[in-house]
């Protein structure tokens, strides 16, 4: 396990590699030594391999998020702080984890170290990410070398940022499409000078651009050919989903079947023929545009029938904007190729190195002849169609998570709207490229307790529809019991308990958890006295030696003031960090010698305080 | 059910004890500070303007330079008579100069051994002045002779100036010296009474608000739009022809003029400032709270108020500092200065400066252009005082960002 | 819509602002004596205003004495005439009671501000320095006299502009974005460089080094159609083409009433911006010429503002850039160039647009030193001739008004794109 020095499996260890594909990056250089910042040994615990829920090592591939000792640690003016050290956690397809905990514990690095958004004074120093079987964290240990200053706790990082660049570039690829990410505070998560529809839309072209301007260049080919989108010759494909083909004369006929159908004002079957519509030309963005253009038309429709020609009309492309839609064609599929390409090498561990530079020379041919569409005017004019094409699927995505009228929604700023509704807006950002993961920090702590049910509700249908696995963080142990499958409980940095949510509810172990549980007011004992953790969460700059919340721990034993505990199993999927449950019994101490060795019996939830 | 001990008293780890917030943070500030390299050599090179300054003041420096003695050789011809005509710049051996009013007894035996009076380029319009001698057409050396230190000479005033009378030659490093002290006092004044200025003002109208705090800032308003030099000059002119300034105090008058009109001009950027700093500062807890314990709305301005807006006029004040001189050369060069004595400009760096750069590019040049013979240009009396305002501004900035990065609480983690 | 009534409700806030300086050079020049007065304040003043001449009156003071309550009243600085001097002017006295001056002072106040706004703003004082530098201004109307060399202080305040934005803003976001790396640490020392070297130095030591580089190659001096280096002219043949004995760069002399850089014949400027008017006339390398011409004195001026802007726009960047909103665009995926440029830079644009309103009174502040190096012909040279031994107040007044105007217009531009750029100003 040498080399590396993280828990390295050989297969994933960096080789150096020379002849004749040596490459600066590959230069046959002994890999960089472990980082200096170790914690100090009162801290570190017995050398084991932690346990995981998942017991086997090789790529699960319902795990989608797989978390190991991850370490995280801000270089701060008072001394090192860590906020993460050596996290275990994983997130099923499909599931929510929770991962719940007082302010200061380190819920939100964990979310950002996973999207490696940490901040400056902060770096993610060791642990393996892996999302789909990719690691996230690889090449972490040549970006940066940490040199202690003499005489205080401070430390020294010296970052190599070419490095660091290049792992930006690496994540830009995953962030988005692979893990997306929610936070706190929706005003201020979107920018204030952008419309809703710009930002989401840019959201729309980076994942899914590709399908947009396919669309687009698709109805563009089937207008030039037969004069239009609404002409007699236009035969739209049938895609055989819907059973037996209408028997209509082209587009022409649903055009005539549109405006009778909005002349009865039936919304739900406007939208079904406009979505047809849309279907056929490959556009998917007719259909909200002509539900929202003649929804409230009623008996004038059929005076619409122009403007709704005018829509049809703008699948056809000039020639500029043709060049320019298939110009971003190009960028896109190279762009994917280059994501793939990162993606490839996080999920085997070797540089792909020649082909990237055959792919960066390809992109900077490709960004020079992008350069002359950069006219003020003329770009404008070009990007048109595809700016169409972008709001309308944002107000898809709109309607997706149940915003009222979405069209000025769509058109407004961030500004304009509420609270809950700039939280769906970047629910809808998030899941609109359909991500493996989701992180969602503390998505409703900003918000009203009703409003705060409908996201919840949101996203557990989105989740049902989509698959995403959620990690939701969080400290309200209610809204953990509404949503999560599968619950972390962290303290200071670590993870003290985890396993499934009705097991930590019914049988919660650690004395922490089970504080928590007892601090919430019960609406049936009223007369009883509201319990809390006495005490307040410590110093992560100097935390306490050995288990970090014996200060608070009602059952602190000697043997918690000096060594850590190691996560154990108890129960199938339950784990929990507390020497309590330690299975080595330590012959207790002198002092508080009524602890029982061995594995106690479970200590009442309403705990009795001394 | 088991009976559980007491629990034990938290143990936590020891620490020092803190002894005061205010002093914690502004360890705190030095600690971000000195990280900055930028920001210490622009502290230190401040010292040593400061410590420049204050030796100056003690140590009697020469105003101006007596007629030098240099040992060179003028080539072919009578140096007297033949001047400017055949002294060819070529000709001329290094030289070695005294500002001694005889020549010395030991002259050096360089170029035929002969100490030679020489001549400034004559006044053409005035042929009948008496040639002043300074070092000749090379670059003085930085000398230490006669107890003196000597940069050169600064011919000030000119061609334009000398009506007959022996023109001043001042010391380029004793001018500077002099000038260290005035440049200092005159900045620091004037933005230390414009900032007291603008505090209170800014102060006021941000704390009561209203038709207060409208018409305040309607005031700085026009005050912020009129381009600063001008409104300088049209403020010294005016109150200048109220009062009558005559014979030898009339510079000291002008002085002060000049002081009153750049703080009339500079308080409303720091009106500005405090306004805004006053305006986050009332919204905070502790105004709330000292309001709620009682204390009268003069007494949390003064006590919690003002305290806590502070701030960003210690950036702006050193920034200002720097940009006074600056200024001030300015408005000498335009021709508005304080003068003590006719065409003598007032020892302050700014002002050197710019009597400096007129004299050299007006005249020196000037004559140079006109004239198709040898002419000296003297370039170090330019030099030296620009590089010393350069410096003063320079260190002044880097200081002012130093402060600025270390005061600001996103850059202390 | 929306968009309208801000910008009429920003030019109306001009009005008030213009009153107060008014009012303010107003207190000061009844500060000056009776004579100055007429010469300052009153449109009517000057060798059209109502005046009588006293063979009588002792002073040889030429053109500043005035009746007041029937007395002849001498104020002002008196020159010291040699008994060989001859009083070659007769004495002209002007009636304080025609011209108003004693009426009460709100009563001169309205008519101060009413003929500042409808720019009567008094004449030129023949016996000023300026009136005797300068050919062919002597007793015109300051107004018309500053409308003349105002064109050439635009352009060169434009071209200044232009460089210093393209030059800062682009720097100062990558100066942010790459911080404390060698990138940042040069574009701090190029910041409090510009800070420290005064613009006068600079200028001068850009003219002197020409000039010296130039000075043994006598007619180095390029000899063009618009400026004759080194040769004799003959005035009354060639009288419209621009002349001058030495060519300084950038300078071009004309009389000021004839834009003489046109070829001979030409009659018509149309805008009265030299570029603007040399490519209507379709002479492209006149244009050039005009706007090399400017350049010099343009790198100079945004050389000394570049400093102030950039420090301004590294830091908005630094604080924008740790905003939540540039955490989302990352998280969202979006590459890290277009982060910078895009997101951040759309956001640190709205905050650098501000300073740019609040830099213009120094930035115009600057000018007359500039323009004096450089000897452009615009109102910052008026200026500093007009405050050369003999003041001439009437100019100096005009010249204030006229650039706290183009302060304030400016402010107003900058506060309009600012409300372009950023929606939560204009949607309220």
């Amino acid at each position: 396990m040498a080399g590396t020095g993280v828990s390295g499996d050989s297969s994933r260890r960096y080789r150096p590699t020379g002849g004749h594909r040596s490459h600066f990056f590959n230069r046959s250089r002994p890999a960089a030594p472990p980082p200096t910042v170790s914690t100090p040994s009162r801290d570190r615990g017995p050398p084991q391999a932690t346990p995981r829920a998942a017991p086997s090592r090789s790529y699960d591939k319902d795990l989608v998020l797989d978390v190991q000792d991850l370490k995280t640690y801000f270089f701060t003016y008072d001394g090192v702080l860590r906020a993460l050290e050596g996290i275990n956690l994983q997130a099923r397809a499909g599931h929510t984890t929770g991962v719940v905990g007082e302010t200061g514990c380190g819920k939100s690095v964990t979310a950002f170290s996973i999207a490696r958004l940490v901040g400056d004074p902060g770096r993610v120093m060791s642990g393996k990410i892996y999302l789909n079987g990719a690691n996230l964290l690889w090449g972490l240990e040549r970006e940066a070398k940490y040199r202690k200053i003499v005489g205080t706790g401070r430390v020294k990082v010296v970052r190599s940022f070419r490095r660091i660049k290049q792992a930006n570039e690496r994540m830009a690829a995953v962030r988005g499409r692979g893990v997306a990410m929610i936070f706190q505070e929706p005003g201020q998560a979107m920018n204030p000078v952008f419309s809703i529809a710009d930002q989401l839309g840019e959201a729309v072209l980076l994942h899914r651009g590709q399908e947009v301007v396919e669309g687009i260049l698709k109805a563009d080919a089937a207008s030039r050919g037969v004069g239009g989108l609404h002409s007699e010759e236009f035969v739209p494909e049938n895609t055989g989903e819907e059973g037996p083909v209408e028997i209509q004369t082209g587009m022409a006929g649903l055009v005539d079947r549109l405006l009778q159908v909005a002349a009865t004002g039936d919304r739900e079957a406007l939208r079904a023929v406009a979505d047809e519509v849309g279907k056929a030309t490959g556009l998917a963005s007719f259909g909200p545009e002509l539900f929202y253009l003649l929804r409230d038309a009623g008996p004038q429709a059929a005076s619409r029938r122009a403007r709704v020609m005018r829509v049809l009309d703008r699948a056809k492309l000039s020639g500029l904007q043709r060049a320019y839609v298939r110009h971003q064609r190009r960028l896109i599929i190279l762009q994917q190729a280059i994501n793939d390409l990162y993606l490839k090498e996080m999920k085997t561990g070797k540089a792909q190195l020649a082909s990237r530079s055959r792919i960066a020379l390809r992109m900077r041919f490709e960004k020079l002849r992008h350069m002359h569409y950069n006219l003020w005017g003329v770009k404008r004019r070009a990007m048109r169609p595809i700016k169409n094409e972008l709001f309308w699927r944002v107000v898809l995505l709109l309607e997706g998570v149940r915003i009222a009228n979405p069209v000025q929604v769509a058109r407004g700023y961030p500004h304009e709207l509420s609270g809950g509704m700039l939280q769906r807006a970047m629910i809808a950002m998030a899941l609109s490229s359909e991500p493996a993961l989701l992180l969602a920090d503390e998505p409703t702590t900003a918000l009203d307790v009703t409003i705060q049910a409908q996201i919840l509700d949101l996203m557990n249908q989105l989740r049902e529809r989509v698959g995403t696995a959620i990690v939701l963080i969080t400290h309200d142990l209610g809204v953990v019991a509404e949503v999560c499958d599968h619950v972390n409980v962290m303290y200071a940095g670590l993870i003290i308990e985890s396993g499934p949510v009705h097991e930590i509810f019914r049988r919660p172990l650690h004395p922490y958890t089970q504080g928590l549980l007892a601090s919430i007011p019960r609406f049936d004992q009223p007369d009883k006295e509201l319990s809390s953790i006495p005490g307040s969460v410590p110093n992560l700059i100097h935390p306490p030696p050995g288990c970090r919340f014996h200060p608070r721990c009602p059952y602190a034993m000697p043997v918690c003031k000096e060594v850590r505990p190691i996560p154990q199993m108890e129960g199938e999927e339950h784990m929990v960090a507390c020497h309590l449950y330690s299975a080595p019994a330590e012959p207790p101490a002198a002092t508080s010698a009524s602890a029982p060795a061995g594995a106690p019996a479970a200590p009442p939830r309403t705990g009795v305080r001394a | 059910m088991t009976v559980v001990a007491p629990p034990t008293a938290p143990v936590l780890p020891r620490r020092a004890p803190r002894p005061h917030p205010r002093l914690d943070s502004m360890k705190r500030t030095w600690y971000f500070f000195r990280r900055n390299t930028l920001a210490l050599i622009g502290l230190g090179i401040l010292v040593s303007i400061g410590i420049i300054a204050l030796y100056s003041a003690t140590l009697p420096l020469p105003w101006t330079t007596i007629p030098a003695y240099c040992a060179t050789d003028y080539g072919p011809g009578n140096p007297t008579s033949g001047y400017p005509h055949n002294y060819t710049v070529a000709n001329v051996c290094p030289v070695i100069c005294t500002y001694e009013v005889t020549p010395p007894p030991n002259a050096a035996s360089l170029c035929g051994g002969q100490w030679y009076k020489t001549p400034l380029y004559t006044n053409s319009s005035n042929p009948s002045a008496t040639p002043v001698s300074y070092a000749g057409a090379v670059a003085p050396t930085l000398s230490y002779t006669g107890g003196h230190f000597n940069l050169g000479p600064m011919p000030l005033g000119g061609l334009a100036t000398s009506i007959g009378s022996v023109t001043p030659i001042y010391n380029v490093a004793s001018a500077l010296a002099r000038g260290s002290d005035w440049t200092l006092m005159l900045s620091v004044a004037i933005v230390g009474l414009g900032a007291i200025g603008g505090l209170f003002a800014g102060a006021i109208a941000g704390f009561y608000g209203g038709i207060t705090d409208d018409f305040l800032m309607r005031f700085t308003d026009i005050f912020l739009s009129i381009p600063t030099i001008l409104f300088v000059i049209v403020i010294v002119t005016a109150l200048g022809a109220l009062i009558p300034i005559h014979g030898t105090y009339g510079a000291d008058l002008k002085l002060l003029l000049l002081v009153v009109g750049f703080v009339l001009v500079w308080w409303p950027l720091y009106a500005r400032i405090v306004r805004g700093q006053v305006l986050v500062v009332r919204e905070q807890k502790y105004v709330e709270a000292a309001r709620a314990s009682g204390a009268s709305k003069g007494r949390t301005l003064i006590k919690h108020i003002i305290p806590n807006s502070m701030y960003p006029i210690f950036i702006q004040f050193s920034l200002d500092v720097g940009t006074i001189p600056l200024l001030i050369g300015a408005l000498v060069f335009l021709g508005f200065g304080p003068e003590m004595f006719p065409g003598v400009p007032f020892p302050e760096w700014g002002s050197i400066s710019a009597v400096s750069v007129n004299d050299l590019t007006v005249d020196m040049l000037g004559s140079c252009l006109v004239y198709h013979g040898p002419c000296i240009i003297a370039w170090w009396q330019l030099l030296f005082p620009g590089l010393a305002l350069f410096f003063f501004a320079i260190s002044v900035n880097l200081l002012s960002d130093g402060i600025r990065d270390a005061l600001d609480p996103r850059l202390r983690r | 819509m929306r968009m309208a009534t801000y910008i009429i409700r920003r030019c109306l806030q001009l009005v008030p602002v213009l009153i107060g300086v008014v009012t303010i050079t107003f207190l000061l020049f009844s500060a000056l004596p009776i004579s100055d007065q007429i010469l300052s304040k009153y449109g009517v003043a000057g060798p059209h205003a109502p005046c009588q001449y006293n063979p009588t009156c002792p002073c040889e003071q030429l053109n500043k004495a005035s009746v007041h309550n029937g007395q002849c009243e001498c104020t002002g600085t008196t020159v010291i005439v040699t008994p060989n001097s001859i009083c070659q002017n007769p004495v002209y006295v002007h009636d304080v009671h025609a011209l108003g001056l004693d009426k009460p002072l709100p009563i001169q106040w309205l008519v101060f501000v009413y003929h500042s706004f409808t720019f009567k703003w008094g004449y030129v004082d023949n016996n000023s320095f300026i009136a005797g530098h300068i050919f062919g201004i002597k007793g015109q109307a300051v107004a018309h006299v500053l409308a003349g060399f105002l064109p050439y202080t635009i352009e060169l305040a434009l071209l200044s502009l232009a460089i210093i934005l393209v030059i800062s803003i682009p720097l100062g976001n990558a100066a942010a974005v790459n911080r404390n790396r060698p990138l940042d640490q040069a574009a701090r020392v190029m910041s409090f460089s510009g800070f420290a070297v005064p613009s006068f130095l600079l200028g001068s030591l850009l003219v002197a080094g020409v000039t010296i580089l130039f000075l043994p190659h006598t007619g180095a001096f390029v000899s063009t159609p618009w400026c004759h280096a080194g040769e004799a002219i003959d005035h009354e043949f060639t009288y419209s083409w621009p002349q001058s004995p030495e060519c300084y760069p950038g300078q071009i002399v004309f009389p000021y009433s004839f834009p003489t850089w046109m070829p001979y014949g030409t009659t018509t400027s149309p805008t009265g911006f030299p570029t603007v008017d040399a490519l209507w006339h379709h002479q492209d390398w006149l244009a050039l010429d005009s706007l090399l011409r400017m350049l010099m004195p343009a790198l100079v001026i945004a050389y000394g503002s570049i400093a102030g802007l950039l420090r301004f726009v590294r830091n908005s960047m630094l604080e924008v850039m740790n905003l939540d909103y540039i955490r989302t665009a990352r998280a969202k995926g979006v590459p890290e160039r277009i982060v910078t440029s895009k997101h951040a830079g759309r956001n640190s644009l709205n905050v650098t647009i501000t300073v740019l309103g609040l830099t213009f009174a120094g930035f115009i502040g600057g000018f007359p030193v500039i323009e004096e190096v450089f000897h452009i012909n615009g109102v910052g040279e008026m200026i500093a001739l007009a405050i050369q031994q003999n003041l001439d107040f009437a100019m100096i007044f005009g010249s204030t008004i006229l650039f706290t105007f183009l302060v304030v217009s400016a402010n107003i531009i900058v506060d309009v794109m600012y409300a372009y750029l950023d929606p939560r100003v204009r949607l309220g």
